[in-house]
């Protein structure tokens, strides 16, 4: 066989990569690479009817009753996710207060870090009177600290006080704009740091009453809300996008699953509570307002029980988050308790008639219900009426009512459904023992004995 | 045996240009072994040389030859022979046929035609007519069990090319994203998916290749025989080559395929039949003391089914017949199935093929109409495809491939509370639902099956809206899911021969599709009307330059390749849905929308530019030895680092050369090394907000959940891989066994993290995963007489994937969770642990193993933190046989997997719901369960008591057991092995003979009978749901069913044409 050699030139093209791209290539043209302070801040705003509107906390405080699935209102020991507070409304509040690039153009630079700071308190505030000691001094650093450490729930009360206190001194006169619930108003924003370091304040009135004490004096001297005018309302709109939770399961998912408790009517229907009216509509059956029995799971009670009534599922319902009623139940309790000075029964009974003010929108029905059996004021019996009508102002707040209930142990006729008894706590999220496990591990081992239970109490809880 | 006039198709592919001096004529005749007729179409080619000629129809030659001269007669579907002519002028030879194609010609990546042997990596290639077998609905699907190391997890048939996932050796990825590559004569094309993991299951877009088109499928399995694709190669390539029009001769072709297959639903989850809707044993009654059916439940924990007479749904609707009438209470056993229609797959095919001299050229035509198992489902596909290639010069070829798809298509619901899952779910074991079938009576009102409580004073139901569930019917027809997409792939070419060993080619190959999706909930239905409507458009661009050099030298060969690629992307896409209702019935616009719409609009761009080489080394066809380099440019990587390299090494060993040894045909080392480099999908390495709902004027923005970030760099996979390939007893046996292992370093992925952190997840380079496994195919010929062939292929792979570390201070990835009724399961990965770890709740045990019970004798449960080991399967392959006696064949194919596990959220509520079997046993005291307990009812529940530590052995309501504790919370009760065999498809077949087609115009006909899915052969988990398809939507991993489409079997027949 014969064989040449081929003398080759390889003459080849070669596309070389060149690592050099056009600049924008890589640029997210789909979202913003900037935003302004409030329109965080007003994100943040858009998480505040879910502090309040869920049926797990209408629940614990037994507001309501579970009508056709009942599952969830039989206190299952289950897991219960805060994540959602962190990732959401805190990060961006946090991206607020780190920023160093704010722009004055939507108000006062120190405002919006004012605000900013309110809203992270009262949220961290909701977040550790839920599930007690939660990861705070080390949270929200992103990828500076996954796994951030628990607080205890003392160390970060101290904290929020703090907080709270110079969000109040760093307030300056000028309005910010996009605020969703103050319309800018710094002066209301003021009060607001002051009522929730108020409010927070009563907490320690087992655990710590002298710190208690202090900061209750503190708050009220630096000026709390005076009448409903400064609550803190979440007012949702007659926009789908914008709509109350309890309108889209009942109106537009035909979940008619929520019921009056008998516990609520039986407590409002004998005094003729001029709010029962509000709360719920009269069963369809009869046209009375009927109760259903709490944690049963017999007998589905749409037709027979009293439903939520029409203004509670409205579309643009607000939402009552912080309010003038509870700043003056919480004076009523405070000159019980000797922190202040004051006249029990008519801080009572002007906390009563703010309440009713604030749900009926006029005084009907007032005097007689202020002089109802039990109702009209009774100095011996002074701390239950105070608490028992706070809950009953609560109304559809019921994770704030189940606090309140935690601490003061009012109104003592909640019931244990199927044996299972009122849970005293939320437990962290499953995720928490994944992503988070030595941090996680340590702080139900320092709380709770190595036991994640709904049952576990928090550091004021006792 | 082939037959003379089918090979005549098959002529040479070589042109002759001159010829040097020649000494001598030869000539022969050349012949068949197994039955001594004469071969037409041989290849006779002069050794060393490209010259030579065909035997002609008689099988006969003449080749003028020097003296010395080595002659190559070779023949497709015959092992090619080589005959020294010495002084022979008349050489007559025969050849033999070749079961496996020992000079196989493959196509490897970048469609470069490489002989088997000298690959040093496995590849297995599965030919399109095995693929095309019973017209699967998502061709890719029929890969099921026939390659080894590949798994297909597929859909039901009621989804009409649903999902099929395709998993080369397994879980490559830590995020799961590991579909291979899927390539038509060298295009990438892209395989994404639209559906999410409920609703309708658009399917994968790697089914838009016409099957009828697919010559032959190869699977280039693991990194090292795909490294020259690079990063999207890394987890395999799936490289389809589709049939060509042959040169020679001026000849065409015309080829005419139909089938008609009818579809129907089966395979049914047996359910009870005994109590009806409800919630208690007894009826309410109305003022009046009629007793009513509890039409507001969705459950089946009701009174007796016993004949009572009732008021049932019907009898609240003023139009119906039955108004105001008591009717007997009784089961409808086969309500669900009554709600399926028989479907039906028409396919229609034509294809015309043909060439000269210098041309090629092949058209194809398809229409494909499946008419669903589900009312008013439908899928309609078009496929045409164009091939043809011209020589311009003797040097210049200039060739093109376009393939132009349309699917249209209304498509079930499926998944959680979607579509008619529900029916196992939620339902009323007394709905008779051809009752429901006409769903609106004559003055418009709906009929619902689900509506609120009759008032009992006036014994009417005010409000007669539907309550939780819409009647099945009124979801078929009004509340319908349409999806349209057209699509274009292929690829316009030149090659320039600049010497006899040295081509240069460039290619400009693209993607395009656009698809649409259009969601419609109607009027009167218990959901706001809505409207919401897609667009999705994808445009992938590949220019490519190669430059191939091969030549030998006496014992050596060479084979070099330079080349160099631009990929371009662009998609976008807007999408659009009413919010808070729409304005007008039947007017389905987002100019209907009551409030401002939800709109998206949506932009991504990638580039990726890269340069590569591989060469090729030969020594006497015994030793081979690969390596490659490539490069790649990632437009998505940080720009100070996106450019990166990795090599692959590959070398094999034909042993069989080297030993005289008989029985042994052939035999094959082979071993590699390879690397291949991965970036991530683009904006990932900087900060962007997320734009939050508009409240009023003020439009929010947030901070998004993951975390981008700026240092990602891009991340490798390591494989390693050994096997070995034997043929006996002349190629009547073949085993191939191959090991690999491979190593996923700093694999990209958006970790979880804790939300504390201020982020749900961020993007890190994390870790190592690392796979090993075994794959082990056997093929054979067990049975030859002269009449009668049997071959059979089996096939068996075993895959483990470990996470061997994750990131600093984080040992879980959570691929994915589902949470149903406020309790989630998790899909993690655990550092040490093999992949994909399901977690869920399971039963509280004390030490002993025994279950606890709370006070009321319940069975307590864990949080969802237990981990109940992987999902993954222990081992996966398929069994493939075909005979063939006389003009007869019969094709079976077998698929299997052992081990893995699921959820299944179907069988969980059946329980919960009261409509599964177990809820009306009979107990150990000879009752219903479902009977009070004072009256031997109950079920019984065995274990110890949390509080006291005391065993219990009592009897607990049915009921609040099944729905409330374990139906519910008890996760553990409801997870299921997924193994199974499974015949996936039977073809009987006849052709026509020779003596029958000479008095037709045909050159060949066929005709088959064929039968998709007839028999699940043997499952673990409980009858009414299938292992196989569990592939919901687009998560790669399948770990939960949550409502199944229904199994769908067809039987049709086929006809097949040429002429």
């Amino acid at each position: 066989m014969k064989n040449r050699y081929i003398i080759l030139l390889l003459v080849s093209f070669l596309v070389m990569g060149c690592d050099k791209f056009d600049d924008e290539i890589n640029t997210n043209p789909n979202l913003p690479s900037e935003a302004s302070g409030t329109q965080l801040i007003a994100n943040a705003q858009l998480w505040l009817p879910g502090l309040s509107s869920s049926p797990q906390g209408q629940f614990l405080a037994q507001y309501l009753a579970e009508t056709q699935y009942v599952g969830v209102s039989l206190y299952p020991q289950q897991s219960t996710s805060f994540y959602g507070y962190y990732q959401g409304p805190l990060m961006n509040l946090q991206e607020v207060i780190n920023s160093e690039s704010l722009s004055g153009v939507q108000g006062p630079v120190a405002n919006q870090k004012a605000v900013a700071k309110i809203l992270k308190a009262y949220f961290f505030w909701n977040i550790t009177d839920r599930w007690g000691d939660v990861p705070y001094s080390e949270a929200l650093k992103g990828s500076d600290n996954f796994t951030p450490a628990y607080d205890t729930q003392e160390s970060i009360y101290n904290d929020l006080f703090l907080e709270l206190k110079e969000a109040n001194d760093m307030i300056v006169s000028g309005s910010i704009s996009n605020d969703l619930v103050y319309g800018g108003n710094m002066t209301k924003w003021k009060k607001l740091a002051n009522t929730v370091r108020m409010l927070m304040a009563l907490r320690l009135s087992e655990v710590d009453p002298a710190k208690g004490k202090a900061e209750f004096i503190a708050a009220m001297e630096d000026g709390v809300f005076t009448s409903n005018e400064d609550n803190l309302v979440f007012r949702h709109l007659e926009d789908a996008n914008n709509q109350n939770y309890w309108f889209s399961q009942v109106v537009n998912q035909n979940r008619e699953w929520w019921a009056l408790s008998e516990n609520l009517v039986d407590m409002m229907k004998p005094v003729d509570d001029p709010r029962l009216s509000v709360y719920g509509d009269p069963a369809r059956e009869s046209g009375e307002f009927i109760g259903r029995p709490y944690g049963q799971e017999d007998n589905l009670g749409t037709e027979e029980h009293s439903l939520l009534g029409s203004d509670i599922i409205a579309q643009d319902a607000p939402v009552y988050l912080v309010t003038y009623a509870q700043v003056l139940f919480a004076m009523a309790e405070a000159v019980e308790l000797d922190w202040i000075e004051g006249d029990t029964e008519e801080l009572y009974k002007e906390a009563i008639k703010q309440s009713i003010l604030q749900w009926t929108g006029s005084d009907a029905g007032l005097e007689e219900f202020l002089n109802a059996a039990g109702i009209s004021f009774d100095g011996d019996n002074a701390l239950e009426q105070i608490a028992v009508q706070r809950y009953v102002h609560l109304f559809m707040h019921g994770y704030e009512a189940w606090a309140e209930w935690r601490r003061t142990g009012f109104p003592d006729d909640l019931v244990s459904p199927a044996g299972a008894a009122v849970p005293t706590r939320l437990s962290y999220p499953d995720n928490e023992a994944f992503t988070n496990a030595t941090n996680y591990k340590a702080a139900i081992d320092r709380q709770f004995g190595g036991d994640d239970s709904i049952y576990g109490k928090v550091w004021w809880d006792n | 045996m082939k037959n003379k006039i089918t090979i005549l198709v098959f002529m040479a592919l070589f042109q002759f240009t001159s010829m040097v001096a020649q000494e001598k004529t030869v000539t022969g005749t050349i012949t068949s072994s197994a039955d001594g007729l004469t071969l037409p179409g041989v290849n006779v080619i002069l050794k060393g040389t490209n010259q030579g000629t065909v035997t002609d129809m008689d099988g006969k030659f003449t080749l003028m030859v020097p003296d010395n001269a080595t002659l190559v007669f070779s023949s497709l579907g015959f092992a090619t022979r080589e005959v020294q002519v010495g002084n022979q002028l008349v050489i007559n030879i025969s050849l033999t046929e070749d079961l496996e194609g020992l000079d196989e010609v493959v196509v490897t990546a970048l469609g470069i035609s490489r002989e088997k042997k000298s690959l040093g990596y496995a590849t297995q290639e599965v030919a399109g007519e095995d693929l095309n077998l019973t017209n699967e609905q998502n061709v890719l699907g029929s890969l099921s069990g026939r390659v080894a190391g590949v798994q297909v997890v597929g859909s039901s048939g009621a989804s009409m090319g649903g999902t099929q996932k395709i998993k080369i050796r397994g879980v490559n990825s830590i995020g799961g994203g590991d579909q291979p590559l899927i390539v038509v004569d060298g295009t990438p094309i892209s395989n994404a998916n639209f559906s999410g993991s409920d609703q309708a299951d658009y399917g994968n877009l790697g089914q838009d290749v016409n099957p009828a088109d697919i010559e032959s499928v190869n699977v280039l399995k693991g990194p090292a025989a795909s490294a020259l694709y690079g990063i999207r190669g890394q987890y395999g390539v799936i490289m389809i080559t589709t049939k060509k029009g042959k040169k020679g001769p001026k000849d065409i072709n015309v080829q005419i395929n139909s089938s008609f297959a009818i579809e129907e639903a089966f395979n049914f989850m047996p359910l009870q039949n005994e109590f009806g809707a409800g919630s208690s044993l007894s009826f309410s009654t109305l003022a009046n003391g009629d007793p009513y059916v509890a039409v507001n439940w969705d459950e089946s924990w009701g009174p007796r089914m016993d004949g009572t007479p009732v008021r049932q749904v019907f009898s609240f609707y003023p139009q119906d017949p039955t108004y105001g009438q008591l009717t007997p209470f009784v089961p409808h056993p086969d309500n669900i199935k009554d709600y399926y229609e028989t479907g039906y797959n028409l396919n229609n095919g034509v294809t015309v093929s043909g060439g000269n001299e210098n041309s090629t050229f092949r058209l194809s035509l398809n229409d494909t109409k499946i008419g669903g198992v589900e009312p008013n489902t439908y899928l309609n596909r078009n496929n045409v495809g164009l091939d043809a290639s011209l020589d311009l010069t003797n040097n210049l070829i200039v060739s093109t491939n376009v393939n132009y798809a349309t699917n249209n298509a209304r498509r079930p619901q499926q998944g959680s509370e979607h579509g008619t899952g529900y029916f196992v779910q939620w339902f009323q074991r007394n709905i008779d639902m051809n009752r429901l079938r006409d769903y609106q009576y004559p003055d418009g009102t709906y009929l619902s099956w689900n509506v609120r409580s009759p008032n009992t004073t006036t014994g009417e139901i005010a409000n007669l809206n539907p309550l939780y569930w819409n009647n099945p019917f009124f979801d078929a027809y009004e509340n319908t899911s349409e999806d349209r997409r057209n699509r274009f792939f292929g690829n316009v070419g030149l090659r320039y021969k600049i010497l006899p060993e040295l081509e240069l080619s460039a290619f400009v190959r693209s993607d395009m599709f656009t698809q649409n999706i259009e969601n419609r909930t109607a009027f009167g239905g218990r959901r706001l009307p809505a409207y919401s409507v897609g667009k999705y458009e994808n445009q992938e661009m590949n220019y490519e330059l190669l430059a191939q050099y091969t030549n030998r030298w006496d014992d050596f060969s060479l084979n070099v390749n330079v080349g160099g690629n631009i990929y371009d992307r662009r998609y976008s896409y807007l999408s659009m849905g009413t919010v808070g209702g729409l304005s007008a019935p039947g007017f389905y616009n987002i100019d209907a929308s009551i409030d401002r719409p939800s709109t998206t609009s949506y932009l991504l761009r990638k580039q990726i530019r890269s340069g590569f080489g591989m060469a090729s080394v030969g020594f006497r066809d015994t030793y081979f030895l690969d390596a490659s380099l490539r490069n790649d440019n990632s437009s998505a990587l940080p720009e100070n680092n996106n450019s990166y390299w990795y090599p692959s090494v590959s070398g094999s060993l034909v042993f069989s050369e080297l030993t005289n040894w008989e029985t042994l045909s052939f035999g094959k080392l082979r071993a590699s090394y390879a690397q291949a480099g991965s970036d991530l999908n683009p904006y990932q390495t900087t900060m962007a907000y997320g734009v939050g709902t508009v409240y009023g004027n003020t439009n929010t923005l947030f901070v998004p959940d993951n975390l981008n970030n700026p240092n990602i760099e891009p991340s490798f996979a390591h494989s390693y891989e050994a096997g070995i390939e034997l043929r006996f007893f002349g190629n009547r046996l073949g085993m191939d066994f191959t090991y690999y292992e491979q190593k996923n370093k700093n694999q990209i992925i958006s970790l979880d993290v804790s939300g504390t952190s201020g982020y749900g997840s961020s993007t890190i380079n994390a870790g190592l995963i690392e796979n090993e496994g075994v794959e082990f195919t056997l093929t054979g010929r067990p049975l030859q007489t002269e009449n009668f062939h049997w071959d059979a292929t089996f096939n068996i792979s075993r895959n483990r994937s470990m996470v061997v570390e994750l990131a600093p201070g984080i040992d879980v990835y959570t691929y994915g969770s589902t949470t149903y009724s406020g309790v989630t399961s998790y899909l993690n990965s655990y550092v040490g642990q093999p992949f994909g770890s399901l977690i869920g709740q399971a039963y509280q045990r004390d030490d002993a193993g025994n279950i606890l019970l709370d006070n009321s004798n319940m069975p307590l449960y864990t949080d969802a933190t237990h981990n109940f080991g992987s999902v993954l399967p222990d081992f996966t392959g398929g069994f493939q046989n075909t005979i063939r006696f006389g003009n007869f064949n019969l094709g079976a194919m077998i698929d299997f997997q052992g081990g893995g596990q699921f959820f299944s959220r179907s069988k969980m509520l059946a329980v919960r719901t009261g409509q599964d079997p177990i809820t009306v046993a009979i107990n150990e005291r000879g009752s219903s369960v479902r009977d009070p307990l004072d009256q031997g009812g109950g079920v019984r529940v065995i274990g110890v008591s949390a509080a006291t530590g005391e065993n219990v052995d009592a009897y607990v309501d049915a009921r609040s057991y099944y729905r409330n504790v374990v139906g519910r919370r008890i996760y553990e009760e409801w997870l299921y092995d997924a193994s199974y065999v499974k015949l996936r498809e039977v073809r009987l077949g006849y052709n026509f003979g020779e003596s029958i087609l000479s008095k037709t115009p045909f050159k060949t006909a066929g005709i088959a009978l064929i039968a998709r899915n007839p028999l699940m052969i043997w499952q673990n988990a409980p009858k009414g749901i299938d292992p196989s398809e569990i592939s919901t939507g687009s998560q790669s991993i399948s770990w939960y069913e949550s409502g199944q489409l229904v199994s769908v079997r067809s039987y049709g027949v086929n006809l097949n044409i040429t002429f």
